[in-house]
């Protein structure tokens, strides 16, 4: 009898499927990293998306800014134009006063015959940038 | 039908991986067979090719003074669908946008997704409109980039810039010679939206970057400019004649320095102007040059051998009958025995015509040709004409004596100071130039001589002759600028008559000379068109000069160029 439920136990123990640990929590893992994996993949795309929003919004900022500073430019070309001072001088808000030769002295020396082909001129050249 | 389970199971897995393989085949067909055709579908809904505005280049003088500039401006534009509440947008938007409340509540009240509500607002208004709209939370209004050209001077050069139409294209001036370098190259970016509208950037796709236009560099210098419109306003205004032109160069280089004609227009409202103040006179009007075109054949004559500057020529004491026609002298004067340098002093009809005669019909004509006249000069503007130089076979008996005084001729004013230049530059005919530089080099400058037309000895003997005709001797004696030697020649002929021969009492008047006689660095012409003053006023010395005298004062000046103390005692003798 008592061999009968030694032999018994032993063979319920073998017909039962037994749980491998090993390879159970190797295929968790496994499905854990491809979770994880997948998540991190979404987590970039957001974070792609984000980024690409804020690079969207910098890029307006900064068209809109050098529009401001081209419309800025142009203003300060406009007040400054001839036209502009020429109106001013019209409305006495500017005045020209002669400078008598006597009280001009010339660090340079005039342009003669001698100089090159180059007109000497009363303001600098700028060069273009 | 089927006996047994395993039949039935058989069956089903048939039916069932028959299924499969078809879904297969048609997931392998959308996938690659229509590949090109649904991405294409999607492309077109979600995907468009976005352009990028290229800047138009500026121009500027040669001292770097914006002449043309780009002022960024926005298209204002409504979205039907997004508006929720049209009444409190139009309440914030209207006095950004300069439009009546009503007016613009009226458009707004729209369900269509894409409404222009105005052009060209400018970058600041437009900007604190969208700020106070963000601040009261209202949506439905989108700007549109773009771009309006302004001309800061106005009036101002508005000959030689031109302007450009309503698409941002050169239609006249440098604008349109250099249309293609300054308007650059737009690019583009292919970009994805979502449903929205709202761009994906992570899905960017090919980009090509636009290429901004060249900025370009004129010779213009607007000091020496000013002086010349101001001058030329100040002859408008005293003289009321039909239009007037001066061109102001460096005889040297052939560099325009200063370019103006009457009447003029504004290019920032070219819808305003007429074509009659549009066309640039100096380049597209031709006229017969009088007694300037002395200096062909006495230059001409000199340079061949065939008199000097000292023979003498018999006037015929005012009455020179030649060809069956009496020819008489402009000033009726009655000259004698006179030198050939005293024939352009005096301004010698006679004295000019037998020159010529000695010279004979083709040598003369090739001295013609050979000073620019009846060519173009191929200046870097846009519509000019060559005038009108006839060959000698469709020349009668009279002709060359006509043509010796400036008549049976037609030239244009920057023919005419071509060839004064010539003589200032030793003889050398010069290309006019009137870009200075671009700013990548693409746009070429062309300084170059484009012929000998007469020996340095020849143009140095014409140059004394010419300075002679600014002093007490000569016909131009208004010309003279204090402290400096001026040379020049006057030029008065009679307007021609479209219905044949010539107009009374109206004449075109011009004076072109340079300065300092003996070392040129400014060479001017001046023409006034049907001046308003007497017949017996109306010349070239005592319309054109004056006016001449006046740009060239304030030129030396604005130049600082070095004054001839001899020249400055003589004229202070004189007054």
């Amino acid at each position: 009898m008592s061999s009968f439920r030694n032999t018994h136990q032993h063979n319920r123990k073998k017909a039962n499927n037994g749980i491998e640990v090993p390879l159970l929590t190797q295929w968790l893992i496994l499905f854990f990293v491809l979770g994880l994996s997948g998540l991190f993949f979404v987590y970039l795309k957001n974070q792609q998306h984000a980024i690409g929003k804020q690079t969207r919004i910098i890029e307006e900022q900064l068209v809109g800014a050098h529009a401001h500073n081209d419309a800025l430019i142009a203003k300060i070309t406009g007040l400054t134009s001839r036209g502009a001072l020429q109106h001013k001088l019209d409305e006495k808000c500017l005045d020209l006063v002669p400078i008598p030769e006597t009280a001009i002295a010339r660090i340079t020396m005039p342009a003669s015959s001698q100089e090159g082909d180059g007109m000497r001129t009363a303001s600098v050249s700028l060069n273009f940038k | 039908m089927f006996r047994n389970t395993s039949n039935r199971i058989g069956f089903v897995c048939f039916l069932l991986a028959s299924l499969f393989t078809f879904f297969a085949f048609r997931l392998v067909d959308l996938q690659v067979g229509g590949h090109e055709k649904f991405l294409k579908l999607a492309a077109e809904k979600h995907g468009f090719k976005q352009p990028i505005f290229a800047q138009r280049g500026a121009i500027y003088d040669r001292h770097g003074e914006a002449l043309a500039v780009n002022v960024p401006v926005r298209t204002v534009t409504a979205d039907g669908t997004r508006i929720k509440d049209p009444a409190a947008l139009a309440h914030i938007a209207a006095p950004f946008l300069g439009v009546k409340e009503s007016e613009l509540l009226s458009r707004l009240s729209t369900k269509r997704p894409y409404v222009v509500i105005q052009n060209g607002v400018s970058e600041l208004d437009a900007t604190a409109m969208m700020n106070a709209l963000e601040t009261a939370k209202l949506q439905g209004l989108y700007l549109q980039e773009g771009a309006q050209r302004v001309y800061p001077n106005g009036k101002m050069l508005c000959h030689v810039l031109g302007f450009v139409d309503h698409n941002g294209h050169g239609v006249d001036g440098v604008e349109k010679v250099f249309d293609q370098a300054l308007a650059g190259r737009n690019g583009y970016r292919h970009v994805e939206h979502d449903r929205k509208g709202v761009e994906i950037v992570l899905y960017r796709g090919q980009e090509q970057p636009a290429e901004n236009g060249k900025n370009i560099t004129l010779t213009i210098d607007m000091g020496l400019q000013a002086i010349v419109e101001k001058e030329l306003d100040n002859a408008m205004a005293t003289y009321h004649p039909a239009g007037a032109t001066a061109v102001l160069i460096d005889p040297v280089t052939g560099e325009i320095l200063a370019m103006a004609s009457r009447p003029n227009y504004d290019p920032n409202h070219f819808n305003d102007a007429t074509p009659e103040q549009m066309r640039n006179r100096a380049i597209t009007d031709m006229y017969e040059p009088g007694s300037v075109f002395k200096i062909v054949a006495t230059a001409g004559a000199i340079n061949e051998g065939i008199v000097t500057e000292n023979t003498p020529i018999f006037c015929e004491y005012g009455h020179f009958l030649y060809g069956g026609k009496i020819l008489k002298e402009a000033s009726h004067e009655a000259f004698g025995e006179i030198p050939v340098r005293d024939v352009l002093v005096h301004s010698s009809n006679i004295g000019a015509a037998k020159i010529a005669l000695k010279m004979g019909d083709d040598k003369y004509y090739e001295y013609v040709r050979r000073f620019g006249f009846g060519e173009k000069t191929k200046i870097q503007l846009p519509g000019e004409i060559s005038g009108l130089v006839n060959p000698p076979s469709r020349w009668d008996k009279l002709t060359l004596t006509r043509m010796a005084m400036g008549q049976s001729v037609a030239a244009t004013a920057i023919q005419v100071v071509m060839a004064m230049s010539t003589i200032a530059n030793r003889g050398k005919l010069m290309m006019p130039q009137l870009v200075c530089k671009s700013s990548d080099g693409s746009v070429p400058a062309n300084s170059a001589v484009r012929r000998e037309v007469v020996s340095s000895a020849v143009a140095e003997m014409i140059n004394g002759a010419l300075s002679d005709v600014v002093s007490k001797r000569g016909t131009a004696i208004q010309a003279r600028v204090e402290g400096y030697t001026v040379a020049g020649k006057t030029g008065t002929a009679q307007k021609i008559n479209p219905h044949g021969g010539y107009l009374n009492d109206r004449y075109i008047v011009s004076f072109a000379g340079y300065l300092p006689a003996e070392n040129p660095r400014l060479a001017a012409l001046v023409v006034v068109d049907d001046a308003h003053v007497a017949s017996s006023a109306n010349y070239g010395g005592l319309v054109a000069a004056p006016v001449f005298s006046k740009i060239g004062e304030a030129s030396a000046r604005y130049l600082d160029l070095p004054m001839n103390p001899a020249e400055l005692t003589s004229t202070n003798k004189n007054n």
